[in-house]
């Protein structure tokens, strides 16, 4: 029971908004309010059930500290992403039980794939949480832009869903098991002909698609701007970090099959952070910026999965976790300023130092963690990604990281440019106590684990020596 | 090196106090304008007083490192929070000590925005401060990004003439040399097999010479965008002129010495045969750093501009000194760091003021300041004899070292150097002259001069340039006790 806790949890929690959902009068703010304080509570549950550790339905599903920590971490996403929801202004009054519901259901799915060790388990898991994610984008009301996104993102999922299913088959077939601890017995095997290889890296695609890595990032921008800001904010913290873990599962496949296979996630680390940082420059929107600087913080991610080592998938869990709280903090604040849930132009940040200081400072704080400047979470794990690269031996990738560290830094900087230097007339932004304290919260994360990320990164060994 | 704990931390105090201020800082408004000056006041005079305290209580007969704390950090990674003090740090401690709390005085009139600028300064300082005392390079790095950073914002708000493309500039440049740093720090973590950051650590080990070659490109490159080493000093003077006087005071008397610094604690203490191999090319950029700064800030008519080419050119000496490689030469580089920051600071102190007044640096325009502001005008032209290398006074002593060894180790560039610097001076003194012994502009006549409050800053930092000029044997004397055994290590 304990061991099923969080997604039992979650399961009961999506039942209850699905009751919600078949009221012909919506009741919007008590609908919140419960929603809101369930999440919550679910946040509680997930960690309760943090040092579980056993076996589900015939060794398919593996409950870990791996998987536990990242539980935590989406019920924490969900959690966040619905205390910025109170009013959601692009989304109508009588949607916004489902809303809630499909998030509950993404969160859900999310849950089973970090804990799925069978390959048919992590398919099934992961399409319960692309499809929910497939009808929150469209849900926008909006004058088009949303059922373009929606589009591209369903066709997009699917062909990498298709790529996946055509690994899988492929390591199915060399290895003749859907377990993943049976395949990576038979892996050594493999070593010799390109089926495992090929095999994994497309096995793979469904995730490299989740986390907008280069090949599979051509939905991203238009997603992040055509999808709620909210929905939005869930896409870029809670699903980036849940692929992060599944790459990390699938990638430990991949230690016997050495050099070749690590060639291929370098590649796509380099071009993925190159390109995500190179066009990200000339954006005037927020939201696709942010989406260039996913896929940038994708490459960096690969970065610590290059190696195949201890320490680099430790890194990489880290910079997973952190990634949530800064990515999510900047979409806080986006969130808040354009809180008729129109689209931000990055000018439209003017004067925000005078609007609202408290709203600027987390602005700043999330913008140059996701820069990479110190003392925050983004700096000290992107230092630990790099770190792990060149102890595997990778100096070109470090030194390309480096100068792409430094290209982002402009983009970023023409943010934090317009928030503290522009000026604008608009009256002062009033936030909610809750918001409040959300903010102080937040702050006080990326700056506390930055400066002293002893415990963290020590969970995180103790996590990943599950998986490797 | 010997390594003595400290019993009380004062080290820490010394970091944390800006910090604590900071975050008072941050729950004050913006209207208690008189509170807010204070707490930093008080928060920079924290670390003033330690910084003090930690130069004069240093035992020069112990030697070796002093005041060590030492806190295993991220046993993962081998990180240690690990500070310390010896000759060498010790009086760019001081020098920090001395800029941030005169700088906050010299802020003392600011009117925009004064809660956030005191909040920026501080986290500045902070950094400073950091990388002075850290001798784990994880930490080491981290203050570094945290004293280049802030200025940014710095200059964007409470900046002057360009100060958007100047900002961009500056920030860019520095993060490209961040660029070049990471690889350099991370080559020498991995491949000493360690998995240590600790520096001095990591000096035992004897590195692989084609490892030592690359890293200390890589390093002194990355570090020399900072200490505005020729050819990547373009930011520089345009970041000064841009920045506002206590953050230009602040970036030319300490920031830019985090750079040289650094080369001289990271690049060559790692890696000595790297710097055998790259000690001629080292000497090169900074012989025509030397040269190329002073001829180009002889063109300048913005006073800014003049004194952030000579600061191109100041830092070419600390450069030539440490590629010197020499006792004299690395004992009146570190000297030099010390003098030219607290030089500079007196230099856009005085600057600042006029530049409030009249609203234009302009050499032709002031005309015969002296006539007007008296006292204003004596603060620059006692830090423009200082600039000029007039004996007395601290810099005198700093650059008779590094150009004596200079001479010894490469004839033709100390002679360049020596010749160049000689005009400089000689033009130094015409551009005193224009500005302050020219017939008064009336449109300033009715300004008042600097005030006793105003001048303490000022003050403070002259009394620091004479002292030092007066009693040089007290600096060298301290910096030695780690030169010595840095040049015996290497």
């Amino acid at each position: 029971m304990m061991l099923f806790g969080p997604e039992l949890y979650y399961l009961g929690l999506a039942f209850i908004i699905f009751l919600m959902t078949l009221r012909r009068t919506p009741r919007v703010e008590r609908d919140y309010n419960l929603t809101a304080v369930l999440a919550g509570v679910g946040v509680l549950v997930s960690l309760l059930c943090l040092c579980q550790n056993g076996e589900l339905f015939y060794k398919a599903y593996r409950v870990d500290l791996f998987s536990q920590i990242f539980k935590a971490a989406l019920a924490l996403g969900l959690f966040l992403v619905i205390m910025i929801s109170r009013n959601i202004a692009h989304i109508e009054e009588r949607f916004r039980a489902e809303f809630y519901l499909f998030l509950t259901t993404c969160t859900l799915g999310m849950m089973m794939l970090t804990s799925s060790v069978e390959l048919l388990t992590i398919y099934v898991s992961l399409e319960l949480s692309s499809y929910s994610l497939y009808i929150l984008v469209p849900l926008r009301r909006g004058d088009g832009i949303d059922v373009e996104a929606g589009i591209k993102y369903l066709f997009i999922g699917a062909v990498s869903s298709g790529f996946m299913l055509f690994g899988l088959s492929y390591i199915f077939g060399a290895a003749h098991s859907t377990y993943l601890a049976d395949i990576m017995k038979a892996m050594p095997q493999m070593l010799h002909s390109p089926i495992g290889l090929v095999g994994l890296i497309l096995a793979m695609a469904g995730f490299f698609f989740k986390l907008s890595v280069f090949p599979f990032h051509f939905w991203a921008p238009d997603v992040y701007q055509g999808g709620a800001n909210q929905v939005v904010a869930f896409i870029a913290t809670a699903s980036k970090a849940v692929a992060v873990a599944l790459i990390l599962r699938l990638a430990a496949l991949g230690v016997g099959l050495g050099y070749n296979f690590a060639q291929v996630l370098m590649v796509l680390s380099i071009i993925s952070m190159t390109l995500g940082n190179l066009v990200a420059i000339i954006q005037r929107d927020f939201k696709r910026m942010l989406a260039y600087s996913s896929i940038a913080h994708a490459g960096y991610v690969l970065m610590g999965i290059v190696g195949l080592q201890e320490a680099g998938f430790a890194s990489a869990v880290y910079y997973a976790l952190a990634y949530l709280i800064m990515n999510f903090t900047v979409f806080m604040v986006l969130s808040e300023v354009a809180s008729d849930g129109r689209d931000l132009k990055i000018a439209e940040l003017a004067g925000l130092w005078r609007r609202s200081p408290l709203l600027s400072m987390s602005l700043i704080l999330g913008i140059f963690a996701l820069a990479g400047v110190p003392p925050s979470i983004g700096f000290t794990g992107k230092l630990f990604l790099f770190t792990s690269a060149m102890n595997s031996g990778y100096f070109w990738l470090v030194l390309i990281g480096a100068v792409n560290g430094t290209l982002s830094l402009y983009y970023y900087l023409k943010v934090v440019y317009a928030a503290y230097f522009m000026e604008s007339d608009l009256p002062p932004i009033q936030l909610s106590l809750s918001t409040r304290l959300l903010n102080y919260a937040l702050c006080a994360v990326i700056l506390v684990f930055g400066v002293a990320p002893n415990s963290i990164i020590e969970l995180a060994r103790a996590a990943v020596k599950t998986v490797i | 090196m010997t390594e003595h704990l400290a019993s009380f931390p004062v080290l820490s105090c010394m970091l944390l106090a800006p910090v604590v201020g900071l975050l008072i800082l941050l729950f004050l408004k913006e209207e208690q304008g008189y509170l807010i000056r204070m707490v930093s006041l008080v928060a920079a005079g924290i670390s003033f007083f330690l910084s003090i305290y930690t130069f004069v209580a240093y035992d020069k007969n112990l030697g070796g490192l002093q005041f060590v704390e030492k806190i295993p950090w991220v046993k993962a990674f081998g990180i240690t929070y690990f500070v310390g003090v010896e000759g060498m740090n010790a009086p760019l401690l001081l020098l920090t000590g001395i800029v941030i709390f005169t700088g906050v005085l010299t802020m003392w009139e600011l009117k925009t925005r004064v809660r956030e600028y005191f909040i920026f300064q501080l986290a500045l300082v902070t950094g400073v401060f950091g990388v002075f005392m850290s001798y784990d390079m994880f930490f080491f790095f981290l203050f570094y990004e945290i004293a280049v950073v802030p200025m940014y914002i710095l200059i964007l708000i409470w900046g002057s003439t360009r100060k958007i493309y100047a900002a961009m500039k500056l920030t860019l440049y520095l993060m490209a040399g961040s660029g070049l740093i990471i690889p350099g720090i991370l080559m020498l973590y991995s491949s000493s097999g360690l998995y240590t950051f600790n520096m001095l650590a990591l000096h035992g080990v004897a590195f692989a010479p084609w490892i030592q070659k690359v890293a200390f490109v890589f390093l002194l490159l990355g570090f020399g965008v900072l200490a505005a080493v020729w050819p990547f000093h373009t930011w520089s003077p345009v970041g000064h002129v841009a920045a506002p006087t206590a953050v230009s005071m602040l970036h030319a008397g300490v920031l830019m010495k985090l750079g040289s610094f650094a080369i001289l604690r990271v690049a060559m203490y790692l890696c000595p045969q790297g710097f055998q191999y790259w000690a001629q090319f080292m000497g090169l950029l900074a012989g025509a750093g030397i040269v190329y700064g002073v001829f180009v800030g002889l063109a300048q008519t913005d006073l800014k501009y003049v004194i952030g080419y000579s600061s191109v050119s100041h830092m070419g000496i600390v450069g030539l000194g440490l590629a010197t490689g020499t006792i004299d030469g690395l004992n009146g580089a570190v000297f030099q760091m010390f003098a030219h920051g607290v030089m500079t600071a007196l230099f856009f102190s005085a600057v600042g003021y006029i530049y409030d007044r009249t609203h234009t640096r302009n050499i032709l325009e002031l005309g015969g300041m002296s006539k007007i502001m008296p006292v204003a005008s004596a603060f620059f032209i006692t830090a423009a004899l200082c600039g000029a290398g007039v004996p007395g006074m601290a810099s005198f002593w700093a650059e008779l070292m590094v150009l004596v060894s200079a001479v010894k180790v490469f004839p033709i560039r100390g002679i360049l150097a020596i010749a160049s610097l000689v005009i400089g001076a000689l033009f130094a003194l015409r551009v005193v002259q224009k500005t302050f012994f020219n017939d008064p502009n009336p449109k300033f006549a009715h300004f008042e001069d600097v005030s006793p409050f105003l001048g303490l800053p000022r003050m403070i930092l002259i009394g620091f340039m004479i002292f030092f000029g007066l009693f040089p044997q007290v600096m060298v004397g301290l910096i030695k006790t780690s030169i010595v055994p840095f040049i015996q290590g290497m």
